[in-house]
């Protein structure tokens, strides 16, 4: 993949240990998660229905959809709980001069 | 050991729990009887996506015959009408008898009927499973002006999208509030408000004195002497536990199955899970019947490894929803235990939640607002319940403090 699919974020203090932002890409939405480890990012749209997980809750490894309860990995995408049963799309993320930048495809 | 498994009851307690047992014992036979012609499916969106066609019925299933058939789960549309406990043996009406060594009843609720003197009982609609709701569905199409007759989630829910349908909507509710006592006045009043900006008419402590058929259409008499005219009308006035088929048994019922914390009936090696059981709950330590999707799901996995002979507690935190327009309803712990309310926020577009506290720690809360804007107060408000947090009110009240400071003490 060329270098022009890193999209940067913003820098890594705009978001807060096991927390999210939501950051809108041309016409889509993305959440970039700060975990104990690292940065990550998904979807930001829950696959059950159009709900943005910007307002989800991060628990360890996890986002919950404010809506329903749906709960996927972060990491992976998995979708953990009913009623999510889609999984959620993941990202490459990388940290360069405090810097995030997401891949998009 | 290998042990016939029977599952009365195919919706979503029964097959939650027909998969646990699964996961832990490979050998037994589980066999789900359910009397619907279809493989467990979700309630919820029969009042809301479905209606709008945003989802269809092959989006409703848990899942596929396929998931069934590789797990050696055996799913059998047939009902039953008559148990033998001493025996162990369930009855069909067309004489097939099953045998059990456990059984796990998760039959559900059913919703109640109204009364009326005159013979209208098929002119008046319920909704409680996918036939009804295709039914529903296709009547409604060629109707303008419906009248709801119950202002509870259920009713609210199909008002909600049949005004997206361009319906004219009349909910008339009994009551001084939608959604009964449980929730907050304030709440109840907001989401009253959202109905009235999208059209609907509410109206409330009225009661049906009658109803007449007037060749294709109906005239509802109120209590105070109005009179409605309606071309469809469609009853949601709560629903009772199915437990008509143990009625003249020893299994204790009392507001459905009375079951311990371990799924347990009366009866040795009978269990009951989801809407039919009235369960013991250690955190509350009283009895309580939900019918929600989350409990359908978690007290079915418990009933589930229970059976599977893994002795499991279920003490999980009551959670519910509701959606309503452009409007995210959620209930979670219980709201009629309390010495102390705590509200937080008081515009719908940034959510508006109700703290119920009891010796400074929640018991309860309820909130509404714009999708999203509840969920992640909510599910936090379970977890501090959970814990016996004892919670810093200037944070519970103020909007503008993230509750998960709260979490972190
Ligand atoms: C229209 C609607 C909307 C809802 N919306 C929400 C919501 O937004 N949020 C929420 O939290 N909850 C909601 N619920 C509640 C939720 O769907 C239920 O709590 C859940 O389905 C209960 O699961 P259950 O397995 O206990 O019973 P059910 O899913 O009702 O399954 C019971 C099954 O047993 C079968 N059965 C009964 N008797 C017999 C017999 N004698 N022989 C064979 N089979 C039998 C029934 O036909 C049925 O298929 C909604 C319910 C409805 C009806
Ligand atoms: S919208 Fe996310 S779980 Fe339903």
């Amino acid at each position: 993949m060329s270098e022009e699919n890193w999209i940067e974020v913003g820098s890594t203090d705009s978001i807060e240990e096991e927390d999210l932002i939501r950051f809108d890409h041309q016409d889509k939405t993305f959440c970039v998660y700060k975990l104990t480890d690292g940065f990550y990012a998904t979807d930001g749209i829950c696959t059950h229905e159009a709900v943005h997980l910007e307002d989800g809750l991060v628990m360890d490894d996890e986002i919950e959809c404010p809506m329903h309860q749906g709960i996927f990995n972060i990491k992976s995408g998995e979708a953990l709980s009913p009623p999510a049963c889609e999984d959620l799309k993941t990202y490459p993320v990388k940290v360069d001069n405090d810097k995030i930048f997401i891949k998009i495809d | 050991m290998k042990n016939n498994i029977i599952i009365l009851g195919g919706g979503q307690a029964g097959i939650y729990a027909a998969r646990e047992i699964r996961q832990i014992d490979s050998k037994s036979n589980i066999k789900i009887l359910g009397e619907e012609n279809l493989l467990p499916y979700e309630r919820p969106p029969l009042s809301k996506d479905f209606f709008l066609d945003k989802k269809k019925e092959e989006d409703l299933y848990f899942h596929s015959s396929d998931v069934l058939k590789n797990e050696n789960i055996e799913f059998e549309n047939i009902s039953i009408n008559k148990v033998d406990f001493e025996n162990k043996k369930l009855f069909a009406k067309n004489d097939n008898v099953y045998s059990y060594d456990s059984l796990l009843i998760s039959t559900g609720s059913e919703n109640k009927k109204i009364t009326l003197d005159n013979n209208l009982k098929n002119d008046i609609y319920y909704l409680r499973n996918l036939e009804e709701a295709k039914k529903i569905k296709e009547i409604v199409s060629n109707k303008n002006k419906i009248t709801i007759i119950g202002g509870g989630f259920i009713g609210l829910e199909i008002a909600s999208s049949l005004s997206q349908l361009q319906k004219k909507v009349i909910v008339i509710e009994i009551g001084s509030q939608l959604m009964g006592r449980i929730i907050p006045k304030q709440i109840a009043d907001l989401v009253q408000k959202t109905h009235i900006e999208h059209g609907n008419e509410i109206i409330l402590n009225k009661q049906i004195e009658k109803i007449t058929k007037k060749n294709s259409d109906y005239e509802i008499l109120l209590n105070d002497n109005s009179l409605i005219e309606t071309d469809f009308i469609i009853a949601g006035i709560g629903s009772t536990p199915t437990v008509k088929l143990f009625e003249n048994t020893n299994l204790k019922l009392d507001n459905g199955i009375v079951t311990n914390q371990f799924c347990e009936t009366s009866i040795k090696d009978v269990y009951a899970a989801g809407d039919v059981s009235n369960f013991y709950h250690p955190f509350y330590e009283r009895n309580m019947r939900l019918e929600s999707y989350q409990h359908a799901q978690n007290h079915g996995i418990c009933a589930g490894k229970n059976i599977a002979g893994v002795k499991t507690e279920y003490s999980s935190i009551p959670w519910m929803w509701s959606d309503q327009f452009n409007l995210n309803l959620q209930l979670t712990g219980i709201c009629d235990e309390y010495d102390e309310i705590i509200e937080r926020g008081n515009d719908i577009n940034n959510g508006v939640i109700y703290f119920f506290l009891k010796n400074n720690k929640i018991r309860g809360a309820c909130g509404v607002g714009v999708i999203g804007k509840v969920g992640r107060d909510i599910r936090i408000t379970s977890k501090l319940s959970e814990k016996n947090t004892i919670v810093d009110k200037q944070i519970l009240s103020d909007q503008n403090l993230k509750l998960n400071k709260l979490m972190q003490k």
